[in-house]
This record gives C-alpha cells, sequence and structure tokens, in this order.
C-alpha cells in the first residue's frame, strides 16, 4: 500500500513539473538578453522595456491584445452573469416544457467544440447579421455566447442545493416574489455568482478560437490570437512578455476575488472564511 | 471544336469574359439572393499578351486633400514593412499605423470581402489577384497627383499589363521563385547546375529540414518546373494533379514545413533548405543570429521560373485614402525604399534601385548575388495569371487534397 | 403555501420573465447560427468567388455539393483526416485518463493542507492561457531548444515541431489533462472508502479491491471527463497548428479552418462543421444512453 503510494506521489510530482515549468522557463524567457525565445543569452529587461519598438512598453500592439483580453473579458463579466442568473433562477422555478427545451438548448454549447460555435457565428455575422461588425462587437457576443451555460450551471447548482424554503419562508411572511429573491436569494447566490464572475473571466481570457474567428485583424486582436500569429510569423521574448503580463493579471483577479468574498462573507456572518471563499470561487470541495 | 484554334491565353481570357457576363445577368443574380450584388462585374484578367485596361469603378479622390489623421490600418504580410519606415512615417505626418497581416492572397480576398478585415492601404497583392479584387470591388483608382515619385518606378512596370495605365496599383517589390539554402550545412549544390536544380528538394537528405510555400500556385509550379513544363496558368486538370501528387512524394520523402517563414527559418537554422522567394533570402539577412556570417545563406536562382512583383492598392473602404496615397508615395522615394529594402529584403521596383546599389548601399552579401532579380531575369519569368475560378476552383482542390495528407 | 397566495398569471409571466433574456440570447446566438450552418452547407455558390450564398428556406436547398463533401469523407481524401483526428483523440484521451487517473486518485486520498496545495497546483494551469503554454512548448521543442537539447543527451534525436504525430498527441494530453483530473478527482473523492476497507477485510488483494470497487465506482467521473476532453479536441486545430503545421498531421479542425478562413470555401467548412457536429451528437447520444444504462444497473 505504501509502495503504491509513493509511486502515485511521483506520478504527482512529475505532472506538477511536467504541467508547471515549462510555463516558468517561457516565463524566464521574457528576460533574455538575445532575440531567441529558445536560447538562453543573459538577463535584461529589453523585450520588457528596453527595445524601442518590440518591447511590451513600446510596441502598441501588445498592448493593445492586453488591453482587447482584458475589455472583452470585463464586458462578458457584466452581460454573461446577470443575464446567466436570472436564467438559472427562472428555469429552475418555471418548470414547463418550454423550460425543459431551454434547458437542453443551454446544455449545448457546454458540449459543442468551439471551431464549431466560432465558425456558425462567423457564418451568421458575416451572412445575416451584417449589422454586427467582426472584431469587438461580434468577440463579445461570442464570448457571452459560450459562457453563458457555465454561469447557468453554475448558480442552478447552488439553487438546488439551498431548495425553495428559503425563499417560501420569505413569501409567508408577506414579500413579493421579486422581494423574496432581492432579499434573501441574491445573498445566498452570492457565493455561485462570484464563481461565476471567475469562471468567465478565466474562460475569456483563455479563449483563443471565438476570438480568433471573430477578429477584423490588428485592432481586435486579443493575446491568445498574438500568441498564435506571432509564434507563426516572426516573434520576440516581448511575446513571452506579453503571456506573463497575461497570467500575473488572471492570479491577481483570482486572489482579488477571493480576499473580497471572504470579507463579504465574514461581513454577512459566513462562517468558512478564506478557505472557504477559495473554495467558493474554485467551485471545489477543498 | 473552334476553341482548338484558339490561343489557350485568350480562351481562357474568353472564358473570364463569359463568367463576367454571366455573373452579371439577372437570372444569376436572383438565383444567387440578394447578396451576390457584390460580385457583379466580372472577370478582367489581363495577361502578358492580352494586356488590360481595367474600367473605373468610381472617381478617384480629389486633388489636393490633406492628409487625414488618426489611425492609418494597413493590410500587409507579416514582417513586410519595416518598422523603421513606419516610424519615420508616423512621424512625418503625425499618425499612428496598424499593420493586419495575413498569410495568402485568398486569405486576404475572404476576410476583405467578408468585412473580417477593414483598412485602408493594402501592401502585397500581386496581378494573380487582380481580377478578384477588381470584381469585388475591393480597390479604388488612384489620383496620381498624390504620387509625385511614380515617376521612379522601373520604366517597364509603369504601365502593366494587368492594369495599363497603373489605375489602380502601384508596383512595389520584384521577386523570383528558387530555393533558398545554408552553404554551411550538408546541402548538395551541384544539382543546381542544370533544370534538375528543381529536383533538389525531394531528397530525402533534408528530412524535416525543409520548406515549401504555403502558396498554391507557387508550391504546385515547382512540381511542374521539375518535370519541364512551364505552362503556371494551366487549366488541364491532369496536369495540376500530377503535380500535387508529386508534392505528396515530397512529402513522404521529407516531410517539409508548409509556410511563408523560411526568411526566419533558414537563417535561424531551423531549415536547410526551401522553396522560397528570392527576396526570402534577402530578408533573412536581419533574421541570423547576431554576429553571424550571412554568406551561409544561399539562392538558386532558376533558369526556368516565375517573376512576380507585388503591388499597393487603395482599399474602396477606405477611410483614409489620402494617407494611403502618401504612404505609396513615401515608398517611391528611393531613400525610404532603400531603408525598407534592409527589413524587408525584397527588391523595391524602382529604377534606381539597381542590383549594384544594393550591394553598394544595403550590403548585400556576395553569396546572395543569385537572389537578385536582374530586369533580363525579370522579363524572362513566367508570370502567374488570375485563373477563371473554376480553374482556380481545380488547382485550390489539389492543394487542399494535398494538405489533407 | 406561497404559490396559492398569488394568482397563477403572475406565476406564469415571473419565472420565464426572468429566464427570458437569456433564452433569447441562446435563440438569436446560438440556434440562430446553426441554422445558417446548414442554410450555407445547402446553399448556394456565388460563381466567382466560390463564396456561399446562405439559402434560408429549406425547400429550396440542395444536397449535391454536400454530399460531395461527405462522400469525400466518407471514401475521399477527407477519410484520412477523420481517421487521423479519431486515432489522435483516441490516443490522447487513453494517455490522460493513464495519467490523470492516478494523480485523482492519489489527490482524492490526501486530506488537509497537503491536499489544498496540490488541488492549488492542478488548477493554476486553468489560470495560464493555453496559448502561453503551447508556446512554452513550441520554444522548448525548437530543434535548439532546451527540451530538444536535453533529448539529445539521450540519444533521442527528433524533429519534435515537423509533423510529429507524437508530439501532437502529447500537445493534446498537455492542454487538456487539467479538464480531465477535476472531474476524477472530484468522483473519486465523494468515493467511500470504508468500502475498499471492507474488501481488504474480507481478503482481497488491493489490486482485486482496485478492480472490484474502485474503477467501477468511478466509472461515472471517468466517463464525464472523458466526454469533456474528447468533445473540444475533434475540434482543436491550434495545438496541431503551433506543434506541427504539416500535412502529416492534419485534423478535421485543420481543414475547418483552412475552408472558413484561409480559403473562400465557406461551403465547404460549413458542411464540414455540420459532419463534426453530427458524428459528435452521435458520440455524445452513445455516451449518455451508457450513461443512463449504468444509473439503471446501479439503482
Amino acid at each position: 500500500m505504501r509502495k503504491r503510494s509513493r509511486g502515485l506521489s511521483f506520478v504527482t510530482g512529475a505532472y506538477v513539473v511536467w504541467s508547471l515549468v515549462p510555463v516558468l522557463i517561457a516565463v524566464l524567457f521574457s528576460f533574455n538578453d538575445g532575440k531567441s525565445r529558445t536560447v538562453w543569452q543573459g538577463f535584461s529587461l529589453r523585450w520588457w522595456t528596453g527595445d524601442r519598438q518590440q518591447s511590451l512598453l513600446h510596441d502598441p500592439t501588445l498592448r493593445t491584445a492586453l488591453v482587447n483580453s482584458l475589455v472583452l473579458a470585463l464586458g462578458s463579466i457584466l452581460i454573461t452573469v446577470p443575464v446567466g442568473a436570472l436564467l438559472a433562477v427562472g428555469l429552475e422555478r418555471w418548470r414547463t416544457r418550454a423550460a425543459a427545451t431551454v434547458n437542453w438548448v443551454n446544455s449545448l454549447p457546454l458540449v459543442t467544440p468551439e471551431i464549431v460555435m466560432g465558425a456558425a457565428l462567423l457564418i451568421t455575422f458575416t451572412n445575416l447579421f451584417t449589422g454586427i461588425p467582426l472584431g469587438r462587437p461580434a468577440q463579445l457576443i461570442g464570448h457571452v455566447t459560450f459562457s453563458l451555460s457555465f454561469v447557468v450551471v453554475t448558480v442552478r447548482a447552488r439553487l438546488v442545493s439551498l431548495g425553495p424554503s428559503y425563499e417560501e419562508a420569505a413569501r409567508d411572511l408577506g414579500a413579493t416574489r421579486a422581494q423574496a429573491i432581492r432579499l434573501v436569494l441574491l445573498p445566498l447566490l452570492t457565493p455561485a455568482i462570484v464563481a461565476s464572475c471567475v469562471i468567465v473571466f478565466a474562460s475569456s481570457i483563455d479563449d483563443f478560437v471565438i476570438s480568433s474567428f471573430l477578429s477584423a485583424g490588428a485592432s481586435s486582436e486579443t493575446v491568445p490570437v498574438k500568441i498564435y500569429s506571432a509564434v507563426r510569423s516572426s516573434s520576440s521574448p516581448a511575446l513571452n512578455a506579453l503571456a506573463t503580463v497575461m497570467v500575473l493579471l488572471s492570479f491577481m483577479a483570482l486572489a482579488l476575488t477571493v480576499v473580497v468574498l471572504s470579507r463579504w462573507q465574514h461581513r454577512h456572518g459566513g462562517s468558512g472564511g478564506f478557505r472557504q471563499a477559495v473554495a467558493d470561487v474554485t467551485q471545489m470541495d477543498l | 471544336m473552334r476553341a482548338h484554334h484558339l490561343n489557350r491565353r485568350r480562351f481562357i481570357q474568353l472564358t473570364g469574359w463569359g463568367l463576367g457576363a454571366a455573373a452579371l445577368s439577372p437570372a444569376l443574380l436572383s438565383a444567387c439572393g440578394g447578396g451576390a450584388s457584390e460580385s457583379t462585374g466580372g472577370l478582367l484578367i489581363g495577361t502578358p499578351d492580352t494586356p488590360i485596361r481595367l474600367p473605373l469603378n468610381r472617381d478617384p479622390i480629389a486633388d489636393g486633400l490633406a492628409p487625414e489623421s488618426g489611425t492609418f490600418r494597413v493590410y500587409n504580410y507579416a514582417d513586410y514593412v519595416n518598422p523603421d519606415v513606419v516610424e519615420a512615417f508616423e512621424s512625418q505626418y503625425g499618425v499612428s499605423l496598424e499593420i493586419s497581416t495575413y498569410t495568402t492572397e485568398e486569405e486576404a480576398i475572404t476576410k476583405l470581402r467578408s468585412g473580417a478585415i477593414e483598412a485602408d492601404l493594402m501592401i502585397g497583392m500581386t496581378d494573380a489577384s487582380m481580377a478578384l479584387l477588381m470584381a469585388a470591388q475591393l480597390v479604388q483608382p488612384l489620383n496620381r497627383s498624390y504620387l509625385s515619385n511614380f515617376a521612379n518606378i522601373i520604366s517597364g512596370l509603369q504601365d502593366p499589363y494587368y492594369d495599363l495605365g497603373s489605375q489602380y496599383t502601384v508596383p512595389h517589390v520584384i521577386y523570383a521563385d528558387g530555393i533558398g539554402y545554408r552553404t554551411d550545412r550538408d546541402v548538395d549544390t551541384t544539382v543546381f547546375a542544370g533544370r534538375e536544380g528543381w529536383s533538389a528538394l525531394w531528397d530525402s537528405r533534408y528530412r524535416g529540414r525543409a520548406g515549401i510555400l504555403d502558396s498554391y500556385r507557387d508550391s504546385l509550379c515547382m512540381s511542374m518546373f521539375r518535370n519541364g513544363l512551364t505552362d503556371v496558368n494551366t487549366s488541364d486538370r491532369a496536369v495540376v494533379e500530377a503535380a500535387g501528387s508529386d508534392l505528396a512524394d515530397l512529402v513522404q520523402a521529407v516531410n517539409p514545413q508548409i509556410d511563408i517563414l523560411s526568411y526566419q527559418e533558414i537563417p535561424a537554422g531551423n531549415r536547410d533548405i526551401a522553396l522560397c522567394w528570392s527576396g526570402d533570402m534577402l530578408a533573412g539577412q536581419g533574421f541570423l543570429p547576431e554576429g553571424a556570417d550571412p554568406s551561409v545563406l544561399g539562392f538558386w536562382y532558376p533558369p526556368e521560373t516565375i517573376t512576380a512583383n507585388d503591388f499597393f492598392c487603395v482599399l474602396t473602404r477606405a477611410t483614409k485614402p489620402v494617407l494611403a496615397h502618401c504612404f505609396i508615395n513615401f515608398l517611391l522615394d528611393v531613400d525610404n525604399a532603400l531603408l525598407n529594402q534592409t527589413y524587408v529584403g525584397y527588391q523595391p521596383a524602382l529604377e534606381a534601385v539597381t542590383s549594384d546599389l544594393l550591394i553598394e548601399r544595403n550590403g548585400v552579401p556576395e553569396s546572395l548575388l543569385s537572389a537578385l532579380v536582374t530586369p533580363d531575369r525579370y522579363r524572362s519569368g513566367r508570370r502567374l495569371v488570375n485563373l477563371v475560378p473554376e480553374v482556380d476552383e481545380m488547382w485550390i482542390d489539389v492543394w487542399s487534397e494535398f494538405t489533407a495528407g | 403555501m406561497s404559490g396559492q397566495s398569488s394568482p397563477p398569471a403572475d406565476r406564469r409571466i415571473f419565472w420565464p420573465g426572468l429566464a427570458l433574456p437569456g433564452s433569447l440570447w441562446l435563440a438569436i446566438f446560438f440556434v440562430v447560427p446553426a441554422y445558417t450552418i446548414a442554410c450555407v452547407a445547402f446553399g448556394q455558390v456565388d460563381p466567382i468567388f466560390r463564396d456561399a450564398v446562405p439559402v434560408w428556406n429549406p425547400l429550396q436547398w440542395q444536397f449535391s455539393d454536400a454530399s460531395e463533401v461527405l462522400g469525400s469523407v466518407v471514401g475521399g481524401p477527407l477519410r484520412s483526416v477523420f481517421l487521423r483526428t479519431s486515432f489522435y483523440v483516441i490516443a490522447a484521451v487513453a494517455l490522460s485518463l493513464i495519467i490523470g487517473y492516478p494523480i485523482a486518485y492519489y489527490l482524492a486520498r490526501q486530506e488537509g493542507v497537503r491536499r489544498t496545495i496540490l488541488l492549488a497546483l492542478m488548477v493554476i494551469p486553468f489560470w495560464v492561457s493555453f496559448l502561453m503554454r503551447l508556446l512554452a512548448w513550441v520554444n522548448l521543442l525548437e530543434p535548439e531548444g532546451l527540451a530538444s537539447r536535453f533529448l539529445r543527451l539521450f540519444g533521442i534525436d527528433q524533429q519534435w515541431l515537423n509533423g510529429n504525430h507524437l508530439t501532437v498527441i502529447l500537445g493534446l494530453v498537455y492542454g487538456y489533462l487539467p479538464f480531465l483530473i477535476l472531474p476524477l478527482y472530484a468522483s473519486l473523492e465523494r468515493l467511500d472508502w470504508r468500502l475498499i476497507e471492507a474488501a481488504r477485510d474480507l481478503g482481497a488483494s488491493s489490486s482485486q479491491a482496485f478492480r472490484r470497487i474502485t474503477l467501477p465506482l468511478s466509472r461515472a467521473g471517468i466517463a464525464a471527463g472523458t466526454v469533456l476532453i474528447a468533445l473540444p479536441m475533434f475540434g482543436d486545430y491550434y495545438t496541431n497548428d503551433l506543434l506541427s503545421r504539416s500535412p502529416r498531421t492534419e485534423m478535421i479542425g485543420n481543414q475547418i479552418d483552412f475552408f472558413v478562413n484561409a480559403s473562400s470555401q465557406k461551403q465547404k467548412g460549413a458542411t464540414l462543421v455540420l459532419v463534426l457536429a453530427l458524428f459528435l451528437a452521435l458520440v455524445m447520444s452513445w455516451y449518455l444512453i451508457r450513461l443512463a444504462r449504468v444509473r439503471r444497473e446501479a439503482s
């Protein structure tokens, strides 16, 4: 038994090394003094700030990509989370055949490969919804469409575990339906809503296929699209610097969310504190 | 049976006209739904034997307009303009320049037509796509009054067969298809002595270290040249299919990369030999590791090959057409063109920019003299002209079957 | 009862009202595009640009172009692409299970801070963009890259980034494994370990206990994880594009990308999208039927 466990811990350790070390090396190479992303030529900040044309600080296309990624991610959260949460509550309580149909359609994006959705949206935007230009508007719609289902699933899971009793109690005490939702259900759903924000953010900044299919050239390249096009043509360690910033930003966003949520739960008499907040945000039972 | 007596090029052109007329016909228009109105206009294909003066699809911009301000958008190949030139233009006109890139001409036309790309100026298209650019009404006529440097262009290209009078296009660079290689690696240069030179890439010693162009016509034509065929615009399916299966043999033998990146992969040492454009090897100098000897780059200029010129054109939907004209004129200036050449490698299509000047001022190394396209070489090359749709589709079918493995 | 205190009409409007914006969104941006794909695949082609001209009325659809593509998938040049794609996906999923299952098992048996730390390490890849992780490997696998040079020390000299099947399969595993480990972990974590103790007490060897109890009880997790990673793998093209870019490793996603983005033949692209979607729908229904059967057997 112990022997096997040692084998397992080795496999796990090896996996962690395999999954993370290449990324760390890529980060390291953003500080390479040479133009190569493969051969180390000494430490420098050339690709971060030094190079007058190609560094992260001076190359406008890299900054554009960063801004585009963040704007899309925040925009997706602003649209997807409210719409998705309402849809989740509506579907959970509105139990008719129509609701079952919507529910079924809602599960389809979860199992649709991105290239299928990307191609379908591109063809639709260029043939049918020609009023919606490719670029940021189309990309935003694409991101909302593929992340909507995540929000619905996350919020509904919480609704199911809560059951209808809190709302019923509120209604018995004289609250209207809207009041019951606003005053009772919404606070109870907060962890799921925060988790939804995190999921939408993560999937939006990670997305390549939809952003790429629906982009309109240099002005609407996101970080993954920029990485893709640059790897395929010329590229310098500034690309690694860009990717590094993106990773740092996502981790900062994650940390901030955890801190804010644990504060909020503390203030609202929640029990779990920091650990519970992490568990809520990552949707995992720690 | 009459068609047999027609010269093939003439035949192709006639078919093009016929199709154009068909596209214009109301019956077809209604069958295609309202959306097809964009594709009217037909295909007007000029060839070296039958030059063409394109009809004006609108008036050029007025004379004497002030250049616009703000962001100026260029649609171009990657690494196809010197960042120093961009910077100089930006500071001279107080604008910022934004470049979107494409990989193939088909991709560029598709994206422009669907609106996936909006830009003011387009760089890098060739006569192989001229008729499509016209039919899709993607380009607008130029106003020569903004192009004071136009006279600098090679005299033979001031009135090109694909656009007599240069009404829509301005030649940019000239180049030829050939084979780029490393002189410091195990490359058998003896085959380059004769026409069999085109067979060089089929040698399995280059396995994993070779490349061909991600450009269906250039790569398929390499197979044809290898077999002594020179009709680079053929409509004969059997010929194109044979070329495709030869390319499949090439994949079996050397497993080449298919891209347009030899200008950096060969200097970087990732590739020993590749089908590429002459300008790629000239550009390669700038992509060598720091301190490396430029004589490691070599280029075989085939006796029978394709020559071409890229051109500039201003897009119909340009919001900054005056700036687009200014940028063209900027690059028609000899000094700016030379500065641009040091980065992009490709030879500017300017009379004053001779091979001697490039060697002298821009330091083209001895080993790459063979990559320079002299006026004689340029004239003797085969030209890729715009194919009629169904012939083009046949070529693309063969190519996509090839890429499917 | 609260339901009685409000009139039914209110109830009939209120909940659908909440669901309305989301339902409309799905209808306009998911259902309509799905229909558009069909209108393009079965529509007309512009005679000059070969561009798709959608036909919106299903009665006017024509299927000759689509059946040509289908013929190519069944017995033509695209057949090898489909077979290759399936082979890559099956190999990558199998490898992912072989690597991922022990890790999930190990995680589920850990407790306290150790488990939290390990889980955090497993989650990190979710926060590093897929393309960044691919970029990292492209850098390492170039002929002069660190990994290539390291492997050469052991006499393994390969062209990793040039039509290498192994690179593409490992790239898929690398990209999608994190998405498998977490659902596997979730199913193993819920497992009642006392059952295994009981089996051991009754004389079963540890491997017997694993085969008879752990594996069957985690079957749902395995199936869910498999579907979760296999579906996107079928549509993947960028892993292949960045790590290989060769006809030898062409996947179905690359062909779709080529037809839809790089060439003007959107109609062929749309048909391939339909073929892929139908194929995956078949795989999904097979999975759902199996799942239902497993559930029925369990109860």
